[in-house]
């Protein structure tokens, strides 16, 4: 609870039109795209470093529980407020400060949106490699609390490996600056990859300095069918294997496809039993010579269709096909539920059979989807939450692939994050040592405790 | 309608993209996600209806931009408008507002009050009417009202010109009848130089869906059913047919009904069809059915065209039908919430700016955006609605155009109220320079 003496200082910081404590907007940050919901005692919307400076300090001397909040598109219920208290919102400290591509880097605040970000980059001809499937309302602090991830991380890689220098605000109120615009540098603790990913238990990300890329010459993108889920992820394991790395290689199953056809009728090959989407960019020769490679072994493993997008709306034909297939299956029952386990790309194959069995025994309806090239699995399903019976049939089904996910040297998340859906399964993937040793920089850097309380450290 | 009312509201966050009222506040609780939250706890009873509840509801323009990216397949527009019915009940909408949808509920009500609103307007002293404002507009921004009713000045049947090559229904609406006859005179002009016969249904009256917005649904259920009734009506009278065979002679001899506003549209592809499902055993039900006959709503629906989609079907024919030498206007183009989310237009209106000789069109960059009109939203939320307007203003003073062109009759009342004089910009529906371009 906060004290109408509390608020009074709160609103010392902010003016009114910042602060929310009414029950009915209240409502409206109980939420993420997770399935669990708590209320906050009230949002407050900073839009200076000094103020959630002044709001920490403030939180932390009444031990209030903060939790940051970009957009809420967190699928594991990271920005849930479980302990209520206080959820600072960081949606209205959206300003792109800097873009110098000369440096290569782009200075922002925490609440500017990714797509934004890649349309102001856009004209100099440059991008933010991570592409997370919100990116068009979830925010750059919200990316690099959950270290997001996309499509085409395979070849370029995650968040963390974009952050040059971030400017955060401990739980005491102090901020701290580290890094530089500098790509190497090497001075000191690598900091950026401790909050990166921390889903706000450590600190509040208040400016971010990032590395941006030039837009790559070309672009091929392809799409190969299979009369067999096994030999799809074999042809996966085999183009990876060999060293070829494509931008990005996106699997989808025979229900999915049909499914997506059902809706959007975009032509795709209802007999197909799993398709490849695979994008390959850089200079127009070396484009050339990957698709050439990828396609001979996607004959050696039985493709028996491979169709090369001839123009930029036919590219834009096949990413459709992909990108709304989660909407399809949102579709077919009144909810949905999406994991998102990762195994070492040999396993692939093994996973998808393994992924099948699971949810055949509980008699339960599967999508899989995978950014396949980084074995990051993304099975959907499609269930009632109001059927008890069927949802726990539900968790059961993620319960097994969580195991077969560890048991194949894999993790529980390659890019949603722990948050409150898999906390309890973190024994699975790492040691005791290791988990005392989070909770114990937990400890020294949030010793009361009050950032993100009730998640996974 | 396609809602699919078990569908539950994954809060997958795709929606606050779009929303016009969310990029503005930045908030969460003005996105639709949060008001379908807000639905839900209203429906559970952990809310009560209260004055907040009642504006963060409200604080949505209809627009329909939520339910065209939503994955889950929500129907926003429908849950938005039955929030809107039930908290109404126990909120009344405010005194100006009542009187808007008194006003529209009745067609002599509506035509009295077009004839005060003309006398008003000519006794009112320029100088009060500079200096007040309703909403976000200025009094002398306001249109002014025809001098006579459109509907008075045309006939019920416009005859074909040249090679008679089919024939449309033209359902008015009364921003077009009341203020914008341009735009009437545009459309019969065009219709028939194409090759159409026009039939005007008669005692047609407002769509409904501004008493629809402010929860007067039996208000606008009364109104829906005059107006299905009129078009069926135009239907088979025209045919010479007794009533109950128009519905096979609509099927058969009607290639549209034309709206020229795709608001008025929406209502009659979309709420009309919906309205046979309110249920049995009402005295609205009861009317309903014992006037209208069965599957009518859906075929109207079916039919249902805004005027620019329709004239791209002609595209090549308007095209020929323009001499090289017309004037050539400097045009932007404006699209209306219903025309991109109700109509899909977009592609197609660019299509007609493009290829018709008397247009010189030039994209801005934000003419998809929202304009901040929304019906009443101007006059109900004039902050939100003024930072709307702001980008969308600069985009068309730095164009250069002689016109904004838009297909709604509220955006082209917010629009032309926030130039001002001094930008010399007409705003105008694309079809009066279609109509221009192709003479007598
Ligand atoms: C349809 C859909 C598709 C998705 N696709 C992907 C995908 O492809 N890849 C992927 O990786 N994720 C994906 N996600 C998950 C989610 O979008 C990402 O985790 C995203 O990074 C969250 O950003 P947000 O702004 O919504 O943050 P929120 O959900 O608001 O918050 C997430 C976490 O970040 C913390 N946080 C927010 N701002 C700050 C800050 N300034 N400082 C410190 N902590 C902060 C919060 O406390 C919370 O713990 C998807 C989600 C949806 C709904
Ligand atoms: S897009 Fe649809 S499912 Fe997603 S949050 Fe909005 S309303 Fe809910
Ligand atoms: S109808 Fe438009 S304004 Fe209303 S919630 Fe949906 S997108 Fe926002």
């Amino acid at each position: 609870m906060i004290s109408p003496d509390l608020k009074k200082q709160f609103l010392a910081i902010v003016d009114p039109a910042r602060w929310l404590d009414e029950k009915e907007p209240l409502f409206c940050y109980a939420y993420d795209a997770f399935v669990e919901e708590s209320m906050p005692d009230a949002v407050i919307f900073p839009e200076t470093t000094e103020e959630v400076s002044q709001i920490l300090a403030l939180a932390s001397a009444h031990k209030i529980p903060v939790t940051g909040r970009g957009a809420g598109t967190s699928v594991c219920g990271a920005p849930v407020p479980v302990r209520h208290g206080l959820v600072v919102c960081f949606s209205k400290m959206d300003r792109i400060i800097e873009v110098n591509t000369k440096d290569r880097y782009v200075i922002v605040e925490p609440g500017v949106v990714n797509a934004d970000l890649q349309a102001a980059l856009a004209p100099d001809g440059f991008f933010f490699p991570p592409d997370p499937g919100s990116m068009n309302m979830s925010t750059i602090g919200g990316n690099i609390a959950q270290n997001a991830g996309g499509p085409r991380c395979l070849k370029y890689g995650v968040t963390l490996d974009y952050i040059l220098s971030l400017e955060v605000v401990l739980a005491s109120g102090k901020v701290i600056t580290f890094g530089s615009k500098n790509i190497k540098d090497v001075t000191g603790y690598k900091l950026a990859a401790l909050f990166c990913g921390s889903e706000g238990t450590l600190g509040l990300v208040t400016r971010a300095i990032l590395k941006v890329v030039p837009v790559p010459e070309t672009v091929k993108t392809i799409m190969a069918t299979f009369k067999d889920l096994d030999d799809t992820a074999n042809a996966v394991t085999d183009i990876i294997g060999s060293g070829i790395l494509p931008a990005a290689m996106e699997l989808m199953d025979r229900l999915t496809l049909n499914a997506i056809e059902d809706k959007a009728g975009l032509g795709l090959d209802r007999e197909a039993a799993g398709t490849l989407l695979i994008e390959v960019d850089g200079v127009a020769e070396a484009c050339d010579k990957q698709i050439r490679q990828i396609s001979e072994k996607l004959h050696a493993h039985h493709a028996v269709h491979i169709q090369e997008a001839g123009s930029a709306a036919d590219r834009e034909r096949l990413w459709t096909a992909r990108r709304s297939a989660y909407g399809v299956f949102a579709k077919l029952a009144p909810d949905i539920i999406s994991e998102d386990v990762t195994v070492p790309v040999s396993r692939v194959p093994e996973m998808v059979r393994r992924i099948v069995q699971i949810t055949d025994k509980y008699n339960l309806r599967v999508g899989v989807l995978a950014h396949a090239g980084d074995g990051n699995m993304h099975p959907m399903i499609p269930a009632d939450k109001s059927n008890a019976e069927e949802w726990e049939r539900v968790m059961a089904v993620f319960d097994e692939i969580f195991r077969a996910a560890a048991d194949l040297d894999g993790t529980l998340s390659g890019e949603h994050g722990i948050g409150l859906a898999k906390a309890k399964y973190l024994p699975l993937v790492m040691d005791p040592g290791t988990i005392e040793f989070m909770k114990t920089i937990k400890q020294a850097v949030d010793p009361d405790g009050i950032l993100n309380p009730g998640k996974f450290v | 309608m396609t809602d699919q009312p078990i569908q539950n509201c994954g809060k997958c966050g795709l929606c606050l993209s779009v929303c016009p009222v969310y990029q503005i506040i930045k908030q969460e609780q003005a996105s639709p996600r949060a008001r379908l939250q807000l639905i839900k706890a209203f429906e559970k009873k952990d809310l009560t209806a209260s004055p907040l509840l009642k504006d963060l509801v409200s604080q949505c323009l209809m627009c329909g931009a939520c339910k065209v990216v939503c994955p889950s397949g929500i129907n926003h527009y429908a849950r938005f408008m039955d929030m809107r019915e039930q908290l109404a009940r126990s909120l009344p909408e405010p005194p100006a507002i009542r009187s808007l949808v008194y006003l529209l509920a009745k067609e002599y009500r509506l035509r009295m009050g077009a004839g005060l609103a003309r006398i008003g307007r000519g006794l009112t002293p320029a100088a009060l009417e500079k200096a007040y404002k309703i909403g976000t507009i200025p009094v002398s921004r306001f249109p002014k009202m025809n001098r006579r009713p459109l509907r008075s000045t045309l006939p019920r049947v416009s005859f074909a010109r040249g090679n008679p090559r089919g024939r449309v229904i033209y359902f008015t609406g009364c921003a077009t009848n009341y203020m914008f006859a341009d735009t009437g005179m545009a459309t019969v002009h065009i219709l028939t130089q194409l090759g159409y016969e026009v039939v005007i249904p008669e005692s047609q009256t407002c769509c409904g869906i501004p008493m629809m917005f402010h929860g007067a649904r039996d208000r606008a259920v009364v109104n829906m059913t005059t107006n299905l009734t009129a078009i069926q009506k135009a239907m088979g009278e025209n045919e010479g047919l007794r009533p109950k065979n128009a519905r096979d002679a609509a099927a058969e001899n009607w290639d549209a009904v034309i709206v020229d506003c795709t608001t008025c549209g929406a209502a009659l592809k979309d709420e009309y069809p919906a309205l046979m499902n309110i249920p049995a055993g009402s005295s609205h039900a009861a009317a309903l059915t014992r006037k209208i006959l069965p599957g009518m709503p859906g075929l109207i629906a079916r039919k249902t065209r805004d005027i620019l989609s329709f004239l791209h079907d002609h595209i090549d024919d308007l095209a020929a039908a323009m001499t090289s030498d017309i004037p050539k206007h400097k045009v932007i183009y404006h699209a209306p919430c219903h025309s991109k989310n109700s109509f899909n237009s977009l592609a197609k209106v660019q299509a007609l700016l493009t290829a018709l000789p008397c247009f010189d069109y030039i994209p801005v960059p934000d003419e998809t955006t929202c304009c901040g009109g929304g019906g009443t939203f101007f006059y109900e939320y004039p902050d939100i609605s003024k930072k709307m307007m702001a980008k969308k203003l600069a985009g068309a003073r730095t164009s250069g155009a002689d016109f904004w062109l838009t297909d709604c009759p509220v955006c082209r009342i917010n629009l032309h109220g926030n130039l001002s004089e001094k930008d010399n910009r007409i705003v105008v529906h694309p079809v009066t320079l279609i109509s221009q371009g192709l003479g007598k």
